[in-house]
């Protein structure tokens, strides 16, 4: 195995990570994180020698999230109401909330998938504005604005766990 | 100078670490006497904590074969080909051995020797105190790196060169003199973009022993460690094995050529 895929080979934890953050399903993060890995097997060409490979590996998983997200909003097979429309944002009232894992995570899903992306790539993967903005090919006050909203609709859904599930839509 | 007019949107900046250094001071008094966003940022402090603590165990997890494999060998590779799979597995842990010569050869190593062993200990203890400290990480840092180098080597008695990590994401941020088995050691600690930290453990080895890599994990910490070439070498940090491998083969072969 050649350098490049060793460093490849360090960054599959944190690739795991951040698609276990995007997607519900571990089975299904994985498999996000092989595609990604192939991916970029196939386009090694494309990586500068010397350049970190994380951003680089990171975007070839954006891309494809992006892409699978799309697909799968097409064959409409659950939907969720958007969640600038549901009521509840209306101003919950700041209280410290006991999260555990599992909570916190059925929240992060329901964010909508642009926020959740650019929260967990600043908030746990440690990109700043700018490596985020390039990753995700936005500008970086749109990270910006998408990582405090994603905040905003996590505390919220942190605080009104139940209401928010109730608002679910599964469609047959 | 005027204090600039601070908001709720200076919390998120302060928090993503994307407010200017000058503006932080000013930014806490704001905050002091604001007991509304003062809990509002406790909160989304606390959010975050929650945040990483869930994701925290699947960075930290054993990496799934068929990932390994994947990245080995991109044709043969099938999702649900079990055993095909482990052969793959197996193939790639024997090409890492091949390329660095010590991971294979680690396996059918006697015992690890007790100097070495207490180099590693040292090591994870030197990397557990001071990657933890917020203000003193390191005596002289990064920027005064030929100082540093010039200085530990002096000290040390061996030639010491601080390896480049920027590939694998870790960037130097300086290092320290320590005690080991009444000489000298060094250490270099390195910082990746989430202030995750590991640190390499260096000391002059008079035997010359060349032991191949080892492995100790103790107190949530990973130490990868060897004696090659008239210098002992642990690296530390938690993180996992595979990412300690990556730096180890990096600094191996910075170390030799410095």
């Amino acid at each position: 195995m050649d350098d490049r895929r060793i460093a490849i080979l360090g960054e599959i934890p944190r690739m795991r990570r951040y698609a276990r953050a995007l997607l519900r399903d571990q089975d299904a993060a994985d498999d996000l994180v092989q595609d990604s890995l192939e991916r970029a097997l196939s386009r090694m060409g494309n990586w500068r020698s010397g350049e970190n490979p994380r951003r680089w590996l990171f975007t070839i998983m954006h891309n494809l999230f992006v892409d699978q997200f799309r697909k799968t909003r097409r064959r409409n097979e659950s939907a969720m109401l958007p969640i600038e429309n549901s009521e509840v944002l209306a101003q919950p009232a700041v209280q410290f909330g006991h999260a555990v894992n599992g909570d916190v995570l059925e929240a992060l899903q329901t964010i909508s998938a642009d926020r959740r992306a650019a929260l967990i790539l600043v908030a746990v993967e440690g990109f700043s504005y700018a490596e985020a903005a390039e990753l995700l090919a936005i500008p970086a006050g749109t990270v910006m604005s998408r990582v405090s909203r994603g905040r905003e609709d996590l505390r919220a859904i942190l605080d009104d766990g139940h209401r928010r599930r109730a608002i679910k839509v599964v469609e047959p | 100078m005027t204090r600039r007019a601070f908001s709720e949107r200076d919390i998120h900046l302060a928090l993503d670490g994307e407010l200017p250094v000058d503006e932080m001071l000013d930014f806490e008094h704001w905050l002091a006497g604001r007991p509304d966003m003062k809990t509002l940022a406790a909160r989304y402090e606390q959010d975050r904590a929650a945040l990483r603590a869930a994701l925290a165990g699947i960075a930290e997890a054993p990496v799934p074969q068929r990932l390994t494999a994947a990245l080995e060998t991109k044709r043969e590779t099938q999702r649900g080909g079990a055993v095909w799979q482990r052969y793959a597995a197996a193939a790639i842990l024997f090409l890492i051995g091949g390329l660095s010569g010590y991971y294979a050869a680690s396996l059918s190593q006697p015992v690890a020797t007790p100097l070495l062993t207490r180099m590693a200990d040292n090591a994870i203890d030197a990397h557990l105190i001071y990657s933890n400290e917020k203000l003193h990480v390191v005596e002289v840092a990064a920027d005064q790196r030929d100082h540093l180098q010039g200085w530990l080597s002096k000290r040390v008695g061996v030639k010491l060169v601080a390896p480049d990590l920027r590939a694998l994401g870790y960037d130097f941020i300086g290092g320290r003199l320590l005690p080991f088995e009444k000489t000298t050691a060094a250490q270099f600690m390195y910082q990746d973009a989430s202030g995750g930290r590991v640190s390499l453990y260096l000391t002059r080895d008079e035997t010359r022993a060349d032991t191949g890599y080892h492995w100790l994990q103790e107190r949530g910490a990973n130490a990868l460690y060897w004696f090659d070439g008239g210098y002992g070498c642990a690296i530390a940090g938690t993180v996992p094995q595979a990412t300690l491998t990556a730096i180890a083969d990096a600094a191996y072969k910075q170390l030799l050529e410095g």
